[in-house]
């Protein structure tokens, strides 16, 4: 136990302290504040300059502006020289800021006055489109340009595209060029070839917006041979999001299933290993999501740049809270019930009460709200599907905490003793082990590993005194599923059953879905009383 | 299993308080003036009529707990069902006279857009069908669940997680507005029974003395069923399963019937439960419900008649009491009483005192036998 | 049953060699080995006598075969087929007589051979004594017979030709087999007298035991099984409080009360006084002049008192049979069991 502990919080601390978002604040010019120069009564050689400027800053934002400037949509007001895109609506005009688009409201259409354009000027602005994104130095930038070009799907755009992917070395970045010149295409009056090899590209691309794209372009376009390839195009794309579905559903079943998998962990040992049905193991889980509560607050009021550690300080804290109630649970009361699996039962089923009733008492009955750190926020996308970072960190944090307990059992003589006592305590005990010990220690890791599943919860699900009641008979059933006393079925078994669960839930929706999987579950039971992985043995229904 | 000796005279004398209950309360509620010293009045007999059904279930649980040793957490379930298929009884009856004037459809039924009625809600106009499903839809849960599970030889803990599951997912169902049981709240709104209105204080008065006679043949059955040769086959199961096993006997058909029997019993609690407190919910479904089943019967002292049945009522007298004086604190002394009772008092209240009685009796009888061996019949081997 | 496996596997060994259109000097000594087995004469005639006429091997039956390949069909695959199906009868025959028959049984646990090819024959009315080291089977092999374990190889019959792999434990112990177990189990919540009417063979429907009635033949053969197991007088008595050797006399009036055909009692008088070892013993002997017994123990002492044939296991397979001065003076015995 003293090796294992420091070495399971050192992994679980590198674990949660590997890369934070790298932060990408360059000092750049304020593009906001170059627009403004557009305002008042100009030459056409300063509205050039102003562009160029705006061209430097290399700030995709800007586009906006310049856009609405081509096509004769920029105005300045004549009150202030605020410059603005603006739009016709009856008699008024509504006004939106020319970087952000955000809406500013109507004014009279004699406040306005129109940045004056010529074809030298719309020449220019066409060329700073395409040099200000799509040339820029940074090939994630002329990524985010072609991106934005390819939803905007502008025939103007196809020659600076043209001009770009002839200039372009990064393959991804050119093939998004591409992509975006073939909407473009689309959008055009080009022939109909060129259109058939547009939807050929867009077929490649194979996205949802591609998708709507085609569908919109097959149903507008009168020529045979572009209709035909844009349909071609619209069957492959639609197969290829119907995989990505599948995916997003694998995804969401091992997010669900890691989840089971923390909450069954600590159950895996002590109803798996031990053989003690712990009914207040939910309430461990609880509380290790009120450590992380209670620490959060702490951070808050005395030390806020400390946020993002948050977690680190809630693990090894949860473990012990958790833990600490586990032990005094087991030494005052379980230890008087070993070989009395249905009181031990009941009985634990009443300190769950207590202990919910304390925390209800404590706490109060609403939900706490407990933060994520940045590094837990936001998503990224992987093909169609979207991958949020803190089911991401959950799935790795569940694994972690596996492969340390596997660990912890195989590997440090706590887990050997707990090994020798559950196999044949009274050798156990003539070998000089001292099993009341051993029974202690154990219950004492399960419940504060379910402590450190709570803290990975409280993440994800809503921080209550029912937290725990919500997750102690999928637990169990996570375990009984796995089979009793095997860890690697306790994973199988939480892994399968959130995907079963998440596959299950688009034909039978969330709550039918689960009614399936007890019921699945209930049968499975009676084909193989004894899980996935039995134990086999003489000795198993002794 | 002391009891054995005096099963008889002490279920009659139960049945007789039980019935005795049935016929005076209400006298004591209706036929005496409100000022009368001895008048109990209406909300007393309403809350006290709500326990004796509780009795009704920790009897139901008792006998496969206390009698075959399966602890079945999922009871509640079968209490819910009956109160459900009665509740469907209640909702027809109310007829045209819900909040949308539907003569056929139950108001939920009307607020969801549906234009008929399920075929499931077919027959609840009448009365007999509704008593016939409070029976059958249990029984009927109870047979295949406990078939299956027995067959495969799923027991002790196991047996007890999936009941709780059981009733967890029933739970879920039950909560769907599309599974046409009103969701989430569930049925209630109810104006009459048999004709006669559900808020009545007569009417009360008489749903208390039928639950107070439904007990009484519980208690009956369950007396009946524990002394025959089958009660004492159960003892063994529980006791020795693979014992039974071997010599030829099947525990598996045992425990169905056990099983199938108090599933039974507890519908028909849930059945007169629920026009005496006009509604019926998924809530009845949770895990919570069917575990604090077991604490009645656990306090009371399970394996024994009396103790489930005054289990379920000092339990939740107590529970009355508390909520209503300190909220708080119940749910700790919820808690405390399982840990308790698990911990100091496994025989219940009742079993505790025939045990020390009975060991009074053992010691009387080893003195008798002492004398009589001093004659020397048997070479007795040393312990 | 052996010579015929014997005479088979010449038969397939001496096709496997010849092409079909063999001919030449070889080739009635081939066919004379071809139908040594397959013949319908020797269907008849299957004693070891006449066997051993046929069987001389290769160079015996030259003059014979000439007269009889006639009557032999030719093709392999129709002899071999006889071949097994003959093999099949002869041991039903075998069998027949016999109360248990255990023929290469094999029982593994997570690659554990509990029980390893293992042969066993109880005759009706025998009582047989069987003896092994921990771990040799004993146990698992009452779990075969008993129904509790499902052997993964091999044959159990019960009174020739009831297949007891195919019965669970219930039917299994309705057929006439009674089980004692090595730790005493009685009904502790119940009388003495109850242990044994729950016990009595009878109907074991569950609605009968509701509704069963106490009647006078009933306490008539518990008195009698009570007065064998001399428990009379402990009649009321719960079975908690019985001694341990009381309790094992319960189990095996509850046997008794079975009335079985075949008894299995697994170590009886484990933790037992002397004076208990010899009443046992003597309980036994008197069962076993109505039925067949078959004893799991390791005291020799009571091993001798029973005055049985014994066999030994050991490592899941038979070590040693016969009478217990013959396998106690077996050298393998003396090496695995009892020591030297």
């Amino acid at each position: 136990m003293n090796r294992a502990i420091p070495w399971l919080l050192l992994s679980l601390a590198v674990l949660l302290f590997g890369p934070g978002p790298a932060a990408a604040q360059q000092a750049e010019a304020d593009p906001a504040a170059i627009v403004q120069k557009f305002g008042g009564k100009q030459s056409f050689d300063a509205t050039e300059a102003v562009i160029a400027e705006l061209a430097a800053t290399g700030d995709e934002r800007v586009a906006r502006a310049l856009r609405a400037l081509r096509d004769g949509d920029l105005y300045w007001r004549e009150s202030d020289e605020a410059v603005f895109v603006a739009t016709r609506k009856g008699g008024d005009y509504e006004i939106f800021d020319p970087i952000t688009g955000a809406s500013a409201g109507t004014v009279p259409s004699g406040d306005l006055q129109k940045v004056r354009v010529k074809n030298s000027i719309r020449n220019a602005v066409t060329g700073a489109l395409g040099t200000l994104t799509l040339r820029a130095d940074n090939p994630a930038q002329r990524m985010r340009a072609a991106s934005t070009l390819f939803s905007e799907a502008d025939p103007e755009m196809i020659g600076p595209l043209d001009a770009a992917i002839a200039a372009e070395e990064d393959a991804a970045v050119k093939a998004r060029m591409e992509e975006a010149r073939a909407s473009a295409v689309l959008a055009s009056d080009l022939p109909a070839e060129d259109k058939a090899a547009a939807a050929k590209v867009l077929a490649g691309r194979a996205d949802r917006e591609s998708l709507t794209m085609l569908i919109r372009f097959a149903g507008a376009t009168d020529d045979p041979v572009a209709r035909q390839a844009a349909e071609a195009a619209i069957v492959a794309i639609q197969n290829n999001i119907a995989f990505w579905n599948q995916m997003q559903n694998v995804w969401y079943g091992l997010s669900l299933g890691s989840v089971l998998l923390l909450a069954a962990i600590g159950l895996a040992i002590t109803f798996g290993v031990m053989g003690v049905i712990n009914m207040a193991h939910g309430e461990m889980v609880m509380l290790g999501a009120y450590t992380t509560f209670v620490v959060q607050e702490f951070i808050r009021n005395n030390a806020p740049g400390l946020f993002e550690w948050s977690l680190a300080i809630a693990l090894p804290l949860a473990f012990l809270v958790s833990g600490a109630v586990g032990l005094v649970m087991e030494r005052g009361l379980i230890r008087f019930l070993y070989g009395r699996p249905l009181e031990t039962l009941l009985a634990t089923f009443g300190v769950s009460l207590i202990l919910q009733q304390a925390v209800r008492t404590i706490f109060g009955p609403s939900n706490r709200q407990v933060g994520n750190p940045d590094w837990m926020s936001g998503a990224f996308d992987v093909g169609l599907m979207s991958v949020t970072w803190n089911r991401l960190w959950i799935i790795v944090f569940a694994l972690v905490v596996f492969l340390a307990l596997l660990a912890v059992l195989n590997r440090t003589p706590l887990g050997l003793q707990m090994r020798a006592v559950t196999q044949n305590r009274r050798m156990a005990a003539a070998m000089g082990i001292r099993t009341p010990w051993v029974d202690a220690m154990t219950f004492a890791l399960g419940s504060g590993i379910a402590g450190i599943a709570g803290v990975a919860l409280s993440q994800i699900d809503n921080v209550s005194p029912n937290l725990g009641q919500s997750y102690i008979i999928d637990s169990f059933l996570v375990v009984v599923f796995g089979g009793v006393g095997n860890l690697w079925g306790t994973l199988v078994g939480a892994m399968s059953l959130g995907v079963v669960n998440k596959f299950l839930e688009p034909y039978a929706g969330a709550v039918l879905g689960k009614i399936v999987v007890l019921v699945l579950i209930i049968l499975f039971i009676q084909k193989r009383p004894r899980g996935l992985f039995a134990q086999k043995g003489r000795f198993v229904d002794a | 299993m002391i009891l054995a000796r005096f099963l008889g005279p002490r279920v009659w004398i139960l049945v007789a308080v039980i019935l005795a209950a049935a016929v005076l309360v209400p006298m004591a509620n209706l036929g005496l003036p409100r000022d009368h010293p001895l008048h109990v009045p209406s909300y007393a007999v309403q809350l006290w009529g709500r326990f004796v059904c509780y009795a009704l279930l920790a009897l139901a649980l008792d006998l496969v707990w206390g009698y075959v040793g399966i602890l079945s957490l999922g009871h509640g379930a079968f209490f819910a069902l009956g109160g459900y298929a009665m509740g469907m009884y209640l909702m027809r009856q109310i007829g045209a006279r819900g909040g949308y004037g539907n003569p056929v459809l139950p108001d939920f039924m009307v607020s969801l857009n549906w234009k008929e009625l399920p075929w499931y809600w077919y027959g609840f106009d009448q009365f007999w069908f509704a008593c016939l499903m409070v029976v059958l839809v249990p029984g009927l849960l109870a047979f295949v669940f406990g078939f299956f599970a027995f067959r495969s030889r799923v027991t002790g803990v196991y047996l007890s997680i999936i009941t709780q599951a059981m009733t967890y997912a029933l739970l879920l169902a039950f909560f769907r507005n599309d599974m046409g049981f009103g969701g989430n709240n569930g049925l209630t709104d109810f104006k009459d029974i048999l004709g006669f209105p559900i808020q009545a204080v007569s009417t009360r008065a008489a749903l208390f003395a039928a639950s107070c006679v439904a007990l009484a043949i519980g208690v009956l059955l369950v007396g009946w069923i524990t002394r025959s040769k089958l009660g004492k086959l159960m003892i063994a199961v529980r006791d020795a399963e693979s014992r039974t096993r071997f010599i030829g006997w099947r525990p598996e058909y045992v425990k169905l019937f056990a099983f199938t029997v108090s599933g039974v019993m507890a519908g028909v609690a849930g059945a007169l439960y629920v026009p005496q407190v006009g509604i019926i919910n998924p809530g009845e479904f949770s895990p919570l419900n069917s575990i604090e089943v077991v604490i009645w019967a656990a306090v009371g002292g399970r394996g024994t008649l009396i103790g489930p049945v005054l289990g379920a009522l000092l339990v939740n007298y107590g529970k009355t009491i508390f909520t209503t004086v300190w909220p708080e604190t119940w749910l700790f002394l919820l808690g405390g009483l399982f840990v308790f009772v698990t911990l100091l008092l496994p025989r219940g209240i009742v079993g505790t005192i025939d045990h020390g009685f009975d060991a009074f009796r053992a010691t009387r009888r080893a003195r008798d036998a002492e004398k009589g061996e001093a004659a020397g019949a048997v070479p007795n081997p040393a312990e | 049953m052996v010579e015929t496996k014997v005479a088979g596997k010449v038969a397939g060994d001496v096709h496997t060699l010849t092409t079909p259109q063999g001919s030449g000097p070889g080739k009635p000594v081939r066919n004379a080995a071809e139908a040594a087995g397959p013949r319908p004469v020797e269907e008849r005639s299957r004693g070891p006598g006449e066997r051993a006429v046929v069987e001389p091997g290769p160079a015996g039956p030259q003059a014979e075969s000439s007269h009889r390949e006639p009557d032999v069909s030719p093709h392999p695959y129709a002899a071999l087929m006889r071949e097994r199906r003959l093999a099949a009868e002869a041991e039903g025959r075998a069998r027949r007589d016999t109360l248990l028959y255990l023929s290469g049984v094999t029982k593994s646990f997570d690659g554990f051979k509990a029980i390893n090819n293992l042969s066993l024959v109880i005759e009706k009315g025998e009582m047989r004594a069987i003896i092994g080291p921990n771990g040799a089977g004993k146990t698992t092999m009452m779990d075969i017979i008993t129904g509790k374990t499902r052997p993964d190889r091999g044959e159990v019959f019960f009174n020739g030709d009831v297949d007891l792999t195919h019965h669970d434990e219930a039917a299994i112990a309705s057929m006439g087999i009674g089980r004692k177990f090595q730790k005493p189990t009685v009904f502790e919540s119940h009388t003495v007298e109850d242990n044994i009417r729950l016990s009595l063979s009878g109907p074991r429907s569950v609605l009968e035991a509701l509704v069963h009635r106490k009647d006078e033949a009933e306490r008539e053969r518990i008195e009698a099984i009570l007065e064998t197991t001399r428990l009379t007088d402990k009649r009321k008595t719960f079975a908690a409080n019985l001694s341990h050797g009381q309790k094992q006399w319960l189990e095996i009036g509850m046997l008794l009360a079975q009335d079985p055909e075949l008894l299995l009692v697994d170590e009886p008088v484990a933790g037992m006084t002397d004076a208990e070892t010899e009443e046992t013993a003597r309980l036994l002997r008197e069962i076993a002049a109505t039925r067949s017994v078959v004893v799991v123990e390791h005291d020799m002492s009571f091993v001798r008192a029973l005055g049985v044939k014994v066999t030994c296991l050991h490592e899941g397979s038979v070590l040693s049979e016969g009478s217990l001065d013959k396998v106690s003076n077996d050298p393998k015995v003396i090496e695995v069991y009892l020591g030297r």
